[in-house]
């Protein structure tokens, strides 16, 4: 039967050798940090950027590689999710682009340091991170039984505008594809007329107080093409 | 309790009672806005109550090793603290140190690195006042007439904690970096040094409790902590599988955290066949039964559910959703704090000379608590695989998946409540011994020795 001396062994021999290799394999991972992290593309911004994600313990909410807290979505990929435009737009008013649903706090970031969050998570989310996180792999097509034929959309029929699928896809959808917490704009061009549509978007308060719509940044010929291609949707 | 000194630890146990009391508050918070109810998004968002719960848990138990130690240590040496005065200063301190910190969370002032929240300023405060502990128990140590292994391991458990903390206060520029480090202090932390502090705390229970020799627990106490380093240092790997570090940390990562549950499986069969070989019966029963139920829930919440979504493949999917929520639930609380309440019901009755443990309540702490923590467990376990299925395996969008698992959360606040009774009991329990009285000196109330 073992001796107390020979546990004694044990322990403290076991912690030696898996220290020094726990110090060897950090070593080499320092080595190869630099190109896994595409350390040189930390631009002053991407610093910032991480800067202001600490100062407001961002990672209370969202979870950036995984890491935080779960109440929020992970943001490793946000910028190739959702696009630079539509970051900018929300971080000015979270609560406006996800109405009633959980809240975030209005940090009323300038347009200089929302520049340097969206610069910091783009660079997160071209880290090396052994293909995490993984694109789903169960098709939904398979457990779910298709709903009944969808009404005919004009949607291929016309390409989105730009701004339409950096901003309106976040909450509408268009041909199944697209947010749900605005309604469906499949066939809101027989609903509306374009002027209608026209001033819907330059201020929905105006129209209909109290909407949940909010008013996005959309320059005039931005919003002539979404209003044309919207008013095609029939 | 044996000396004078050894009152120390009641004022540490009674600052842990009241942080606990507060960390169940700041939970609640959390659980309610998750099923809609986040009326206190203006003063206290999510990102607020969160910081407080996880560090309130991390200041409490280390509140708690240190109480035991200032209870332990005087016994195992067989003399008196080196410095009374100096115990109290320091728990001042920390306990000064700690309400700056969560006033400051309320405030936006903080560091953002979960579980290290702490504000650097504040940081060098609490490495001079861990130094400052260290230092009184040392000296006790030191000066003492004999040593034990206990003792011993107890002490370098501490010292190893104190000094992870240092990593945690180097600032990386390189998020991949900075991830990498901050594990060093909250891996190394509850899934190395800790189990050290664990083991130690224990085996001097153990001792006092079964009554058996102490060279054999002593020898079986070596054994598990040597299990513990074995797989938990390279166990760390199991947090750099997808931060942007190397590959191979998938296969080392994978194969120490496989062997993760040995180290409290060896906890566990060590505590029941300690009590098996028991000589008499201690009369302190629900001591024993906090001090056994933390080696069994241990090996299930730390060594089970961790094993149950640390391998690379299952962990790809579960990384960062409410799987670790889960999994930490029952860790943290197998773990650690129950055996801090182990420590705490083995000494009250010694320090004050009431001998409550006869009673009712202190059962009914006992089995609420964990029946509730259980269930908890179990809401954020269905809550965390529905997730993980719809989210990840689906694709489905994040706050679509958050809707579906609300009902769950309900669940959970109910086992919430449920575990809050128990240890509301515990705390009642706690003021009715009363404070530490002179005449408990020289006496513990059932001890075998």
């Amino acid at each position: 039967m073992l001796s107390k001396s020979q546990a004694r062994a044990f322990f403290l021999g076991g912690t030696f050798l898996f220290s020094a290799i726990f110090v060897f394999l950090t070593v080499d991972t320092l080595r190869q940090n630099e190109s896994r992290t595409n350390a040189q593309n930390m631009t002053a911004d991407v610093l910032k950027g991480k800067e202001i994600w600490e100062k407001n313990n961002c990672m209370g909410c969202h979870t950036l590689l995984g890491e935080g807290a779960y109440y929020a979505p992970d943001l490793t990929k946000v910028v190739e999710r959702r696009g630079a435009t539509w970051i900018d737009v929300f971080l000015d008013d979270p609560q406006a682009m996800f109405p009633g649903e959980r809240k975030m706090i209005i940090y009323g970031f300038n347009k200089e340091e929302k520049g340097q969050i969206i610069a910091f998570l783009d660079w997160v989310g071209k880290i090396d991170a052994n293909g995490w996180p993984p694109k789903p792999n169960i098709p939904i097509d398979s457990i779910a039984t298709p709903q009944v034929p969808q009404a005919k959309s004009n949607a291929v029929v016309m390409a989105q505008p730009e701004k339409f699928s950096q901003l309106c896809v976040a909450c509408h959808a268009v041909g199944g594809k697209g947010g749900n917490v605005g309604p469906a704009l499949d066939h809101v061009g027989s609903k509306f007329d374009s002027d209608y549509l026209n001033r819907w978007l330059s201020d929905p308060q105006a129209i209909k107080p109290g909407t949940n719509m909010p008013k996005l940044p959309l320059t005039d010929p931005e919003r002539k093409d979404i209003v044309t291609y919207l008013s095609a949707l029939k | 309790m044996r000396f004078q000194s050894q009152k120390v630890a009641y004022w540490f146990f009674a600052t842990c009672m009241l942080l606990l009391s507060l960390q169940i508050v700041y939970g609640f918070i959390m659980g309610f806005a998750r099923i809609g109810f986040d009326g206190l998004h203006d003063f206290i968002p999510f990102n607020t109550a969160r910081a407080t719960h996880t560090n309130l848990l991390v200041v409490w138990l280390l509140t708690g090793f240190m109480g035991a130690a200032y209870y332990i240590i005087p016994e195992e040496s067989d003399r008196e603290l080196y410095s009374v005065k100096l115990a109290y200063i320091q728990l001042l301190s920390w306990v000064v140190v700690g309400v700056v910190a969560i006033i400051g969370f309320h405030f936006n002032w903080w560091e953002g690195r979960k579980f290290l929240e702490i504000p650097r300023p504040l940081d060098y405060l609490v490495v001079v006042n861990v130094l400052t502990f260290l230092f009184n128990i040392a000296m006790t140590i030191w000066q003492a007439k004999k040593r034990s292994t206990t003792q011993l391991v107890l002490f370098f458990g501490l010292l190893c904690a104190a000094l992870l903390y240092l990593p945690g206060m180097i600032y990386f520029d390189n998020q991949t970096l900075d991830s990498y480090f901050r594990w060093w202090v909250v891996h190394l932390w509850v899934e190395g040094v800790w189990e050290l502090i664990m083991g130690g705390i224990l085996a001097f229970l153990l001792i006092k409790l079964t009554g058996v020799d102490r060279e054999v627990i002593e020898k079986w106490l070596y054994v598990v902590v040597g299990l513990t380093f074995l797989s938990g240092i390279l166990g760390t790997g199991h947090h750099y599988y997808w931060i942007g570090t190397p590959k191979y940390w998938l296969m080392v990562g994978g194969i120490f955290s496989a062997l993760e549950p040995l180290a409290f499986l060896g906890m566990a069969i060590w505590a029941l066949n300690m009590y098996r070989k028991k000589g008499k019966n201690h009369p302190n029963k629900i001591a024993l039964y906090w001090t056994l139920g933390s080696a069994m829930m241990s090996f299930i919440g730390a060594g089970f559910l961790g094993f149950a979504h640390t391998w690379p493949a299952v962990n790809q999917w579960t990384h960062g959703t409410l799987i670790t929520a889960m999994h930490g639930h029952l860790a943290f609380w197998g773990a650690y704090a129950m055996l801090v309440l182990a420590v705490i019901s083995y000494a009250m009755p010694n320090l004050t000379g009431r001998k409550l443990f006869t009673g009712m309540s202190g059962y009914l702490a006992f089995w609420a608590s964990n029946i509730g923590m259980l269930g908890m467990t179990g809401a954020l376990a269905v809550a965390g695989i529905t997730q993980v299925y719809l989210e990840r395996k689906l694709g489905m969008d994040f706050l679509v998946v958050q809707k579906e698992i609300i009902f769950h959360f309900i669940g959970m606040l109910l086992a919430a409540t449920l575990f809050t009774v128990g240890i509301t009991y515990f705390i009642v329990d706690f003021i009715r011994h009363g404070l530490p009285s002179d005449e408990a000196v020289g006496k513990n109330a059932g001890d075998l020795e």
